[in-house]
């Protein structure tokens, strides 16, 4: 198993070190994750794969400042995530991170420029909102509303919104989980573009494991624990991927 | 306009129902505020205007007689700044047209104008010229009630004669503010006036040359706060002349009044807010919570986009400040013009020369201020809870509630009972403990103020009748200028229309139990009176005791006495020697604090023979005996005062009793509000969150209108729990209102029946089925089917 990807840097943005987490559901503890250590490399789409349940999601939150560790080791550069403060976490989701939800995640009674501009009004060094709506080719729906959006078009919204802020790191949660074949091809394909123009760390989570060909690297978890790093020599290109 | 701002404003507009139901409560509640505080202010200011501009006296001291020169010894007193002698006398008016005597009392003034203490502010006319000696000013009230101009001869009898005057002005005084008659709680402009005569003709016609029986004065800034050394001082240097009272200003009839009156305001203007924008609250909070908890993902979103906890909490807390904001305009609008019809109401009991509905920057800073932190205590709760979870537990469904049994469902005898449609209501109830328990307080509060709103109606009749129907029972009190015999009693007897004639003896004086001390008067009473007949709360006669006295309890508790202690008692006429009493009886009034007696026993006791100051009488109904009644006591020279006791019920009905009927409606709506927003805010709210379930119970068979039905026991569940709360509050709050009130004058009876509690729940119902009707149209309007495939 290597570690280095071959289009990424050998520089680890983010590294995990024995990390544990474990939620509490009412009245019932969920361990989520168990010993997990893995690298993530600047500049690389990573693709993390596994079932419903084994830990991804919590991953990607623990990674995006979403969520905090019960036991372990989180760095970013050479910051270690678990000793931030509230504030410092907050200014790392700001200016750091980009999220992309399963469920885009939209406000709903804001029109599609008006949910980009959550995003930029806080950043430090935006996008244009036209430019990121146009980036996901979405500059004719500006002023639509979620609710008369398609489930695509609602998911490029939250790529635009993500996008906007121009962060390091763009995490995508089953990004294309809600989307239809097509669509959720397109989506791969500017995730792809993405990563290969501006040099974005692109982190994706899905439990379609062809949708991981596009990688350039594979972790594979089960039961919250990391089964198997893979790097893609030849990352797919996502038109040719069938699911 | 930043974008969270943007989405507030069309969170705002989607809810616009709750914001309007949560709105219309915080509105009544600074309008309430405004109201008060505004009239608070306009009495406040009026009052310090008219007494400056008036010079109102300090003190007044009320004596048999009292050469001027004695009075040097007074003015020079410490504490004493100026003095002013006067003469005044009880009157009785003989106006053409009018077939009753009517009451006055004459009071001199100087025969030039200068300034006086106690002094008038004219109205129309002049004030005395040197044309002639019987000129007169009449009351600017009690002039326009009758339609006397300047210009125009009246008739007064003045010591046992009948005098002709000539009206040259009509006026008002700072002293008769609110103008009360002997005896009455309420002014009657009808048939008590205020006469103005020169000191020379006063003096003349009364034989008061050089003399005075009344002693105005002014006290230095230092004492005028605590002026019973003063007054002490004073009385004991005209105690050779026959003090009868001795007076500070918090003690004259108008003056205790109107800032009783002012006091009230000022309670009131905390407690009605503090209902209401509690209720506000407390529902607000409700609403918010939802907000926040229906936003979970929304907020969890921000966080992961990088908004801090500080903006989203202060995104949330600007709905809240939103509608207070909202409510603080409505409400400072509507107090300020609640004011306006409040101030007008004055008007009529309160004669200022100038009472006027201003606008008060404090009232209306004061208003904002009290929305706006309503407001906030409402929103922090909502807000705070959702602001507590990490960016990805906010975004996570809410795990499941705790899924314990409830307390009723222990009780297996009764909960087996049940069918599912009210297992499902009574555990949305019980598991709902936020909601639920706002629902109960909005019911408690709204049920409070009906219940004691209509206790007040209630109160107010009741006293009306124990007074006037079952301890007066006269038709006709004769108020004699001098002691007579019995000879008075027997010409009094064979007067036309009179039935029945009993006499009555009222000796002046203080009565006093060691250190505690009481000014007030003991009435004699006939063997068997039938006319005036003391009794206990529960209406029972209370009897007359034949060598003791019966005392109304309010004196006695002042006077620290009970049933068979003795009391010593200071008279101020005959030869003023104080005696001991025992007292027998305790009797219950909510006028005055009478104490009676047998009326040979308190003869006896003022070393007199029988003597008769007072002579009740009871008439016959036929008009022209009555008519001939009337003309005959407008020749008797001896009265000083006839009183009706129709008309005294008829002036209380028309000002206390109708008024407060003026002011149920205002309550019903008031409490309607409150009902209204509060179960509109919670069903509405359940409808939202149980929108999945509603919709599968539409799958399973369920129509629209057994959907509501589930709503609608919810909602009836908290209103009647809240209702029933509130009741014994009601009682409470009314309690309090009596005790503010109470004074020697008048106290306020607590009574209520099963009428006010039925006609309360029967309100709460109403109102509870009137919000649900607004349930039912959005329960009919749900669109189910998209229910059942959304995710929120």
């Amino acid at each position: 198993m290597t570690t280095s990807s071959p289009s990424a840097t050998t520089e680890a943005t983010i590294r995990l070190r024995a990390v544990d987490k474990t939620f509490q559901m009412g009245q019932i503890a969920v361990e989520a994750l168990r010993d997990v250590s893995l690298d993530v490399y600047r500049g690389e789409l990573l693709a993390m794969v596994g079932p419903s349940g084994s830990g991804k999601s919590t991953i990607l939150n623990i990674v995006g400042g979403l969520d905090t560790v019960t036991a372990g080791e989180v760095w970013f550069h050479e910051r270690s995530l678990a000793q931030f403060s509230s504030a410092e976490l907050t200014r790392y989701r700001r200016d750091t991170v980009g999220f992309v939800f399963q469920f885009y995640n939209l406000v709903p009674n804001l029109t599609a420029r008006e949910n980009v501009m959550v995003s930029t009004e806080i950043s430090c060094n935006p996008m244009p909102v036209e430019e990121a709506l146009r980036l996901v080719g979405l500059e004719d729906r500006m002023d639509h509303f979620p609710a008369q959006l398609s489930g695509g078009e609602q998911q490029r919204v939250a790529i635009a919104r993500a996008l906007a802020k121009n962060p390091e790191l763009l995490l995508c949660d089953e990004v294309t989980g809600a989307l239809d074949f097509a669509t959720g091809k397109r989506v791969l394909r500017w995730l792809v573009d993405l990563k290969n123009e501006l040099g974005t760390t692109v982190i994706i989570i899905t439990h379609n494991a062809a949708l991981a060909r596009a990688a350039d690297r594979i972790i594979r978890l089960r039961s919250g624990q990391v089964v198997e790093t893979k790097v893609n020599d030849e990352p797919m290109p996502p038109e040719e991927i069938v699911w | 306009m930043r974008v969270l701002d943007r989405k507030l404003l069309r969170q705002l507009r989607s809810s616009w129902g709750l914001i309007l139901a949560i709105t219309s409560i915080i509105a009544v509640g600074v309008t309430c505020f405004g109201t008060m505080a505004s009239c608070y202010w306009n009495l406040t200011e009026a009052m310090s205007r008219y007494y400056a501009q008036c010079r109102m006296a300090d003190f007044s001291i009320e004596l048999k007689k009292v050469p001027l020169a004695e009075l040097r010894q007074v003015a020079e007193l410490p504490g004493v700044s100026e003095i002013r002698p006067r003469i005044q006398f009880l009157a009785t008016v003989d106006l053409d047209g009018v077939a009753k005597p009517l009451n006055g009392q004459v009071l001199s003034l100087p025969d030039r104008r200068e300034p006086v203490i106690n002094d008038i502010v004219l109205k129309r006319g002049s004030y005395f010229t040197d044309r002639r000696e019987n000129e007169v000013i009449v009351n600017e009230a009690f002039a326009l009630r009758h339609k006397l101009h300047p210009g125009q001869w009246i008739h007064l009898l003045l010591n046992n004669r009948r005098q002709e005057l000539f009206i040259v002005g009509t006026a008002i005084s700072s002293e008769f503010v609110y103008l009360l008659g002997p005896g009455a709680i309420v002014p009657d402009a009808e048939h008590f006036g205020i006469f103005y005569l020169k000191q020379s003709y006063a003096e003349d016609v009364f034989d008061f040359d050089g003399a005075a029986n009344q002693v105005l004065g002014l006290l230095a800034p230092e004492v005028r706060e605590t002026p019973k050394l003063v007054l002490d001082r004073a009385e004991r240097l005209l105690a050779p002349y026959g003090v009868f009272t001795t007076t500070p200003r918090c003690d004259q009839p108008s003056n205790k009044f109107l800032t009783m009156e002012i006091k009230g305001l000022r309670s009131f203007a905390v407690i009605m807010p503090t209902i209401f924008l509690g209720v506000a609250a407390v529902v607000l909070n409700v609403l918010l919570s939802r907000l926040a908890e229906q936003q979970r993902t929304v907020v969890g979103t921000l966080k992961a986009l990088g908004y801090t906890d500080g903006q989203i909490f202060g995104h949330f807390l600007k709905f809240g400040l939103v509608v207070g904001l909202l409510g603080g305009l409505v409400g400072c609008i509507g107090g300020y013009w609640t004011a306006g019809g409040m101030t007008a109401l004055y008007r009529q009991f309160y004669e200022f020369p100038e009472l006027t509905n201003r606008l008060y920057p404090s009232v209306i800073l004061g208003g904002f201020a009290i929305s706006l932190l309503c407001a906030v205590l409402g929103s922090l709760r909502g807000a705070r809870a959702v602001l507590r979870l990490k960016p990805a537990e906010a975004m996570r469904p809410k795990p499941p509630r705790i899924g314990r049994k409830t307390v009723l469902e222990r009780i297996g005898w009764f909960w087996n009972r049940l069918t599912s449609d009210w297992r499902m209501v009574l555990r949305s109830t019980m598991r709902n403990r936020m909601r639920t328990a706002t629902g109960i307080f909005a019911g408690a509060m709204g049920a409070c103020l009906l219940s004691s709103t209509f206790m007040m109606v209630l109160g107010l009749s009741y006293l009306i009748d124990f007074q006037f129907h079952t301890i007066i029972r006269s038709d006709v009190d004769l108020t004699l200028g001098d002691e007579r015999g019995e000879e008075a009693l027997l010409e009094a007897a064979r007067l036309p229309g009179v039935d029945r004639a009993e006499p009555q003896l009222n000796v002046a004086g203080t009565f006093s139990n060691g250190p505690h001390r009481k000014k007030g008067a003991i009435t004699g009473l006939a063997r068997g009176a039938t006319l005036t007949v003391p009794r206990n709360l529960e209406g029972r006669p209370t009897g007359i005791p034949p060598d003791g006295l019966a005392m109304t309890r309010q004196l006695a508790e002042t006077l620290h006495l009970r049933r068979g202690d003795w009391v010593t008692f200071q008279p101020t006429k005959g030869l003023r020697q104080p005696f001991r009493a025992p007292v027998l009886e305790i009797s219950d009034s909510y006028l005055g604090m009478a104490v009676y007696t047998d009326i040979h026993f308190l003869s006896r006791l003022v070393h007199e023979e029988l003597a008769i100051n007072r002579i009740q009488l009871s008439t016959d109904e036929d008009p022209k005996h009555l008519a001939a009644l009337y003309r005959d006591l407008k020749q008797l020279p001896v009265l000083q005062g006839v009183d009706c006791r129709t008309d005294m019920i008829r002036n209380l009905e028309t000002t206390l009793v109708q008024n407060t009927y003026a002011s149920l409606l205002p309550m019903i709506v008031f409490a309607g509000i409150l009902f209204f927003g509060a179960i509109l805010n919670s069903s509405l709210i359940s409808l939202a969150e149980r929108q999945r379930e509603m919709a599968t119970l539409r799958v399973l068979g369920y129509g629209p209108w057994k959907l509501g039905s589930l709503l609608l026991r919810e909602s009836m569940i908290t209103t009647l729990l809240g209702a029933i709360l509130g009741m014994p509050l009601g009682y409470g709050l009314t309690v309090l209102v009596a005790v503010m009130y109470a004074s020697d004058l008048f106290r306020f009876p607590v009574v209520s029946n099963s009428m006010v509690w039925i006609a309360t729940a029967l309100l709460a119902v109403l109102y509870g089925l009137t919000a649900h009707l607004f349930v039912q149209r959005a329960v009919h309007k749900m669109d189910w089917l998209e229910a059942l495939q959304a995710k929120e």
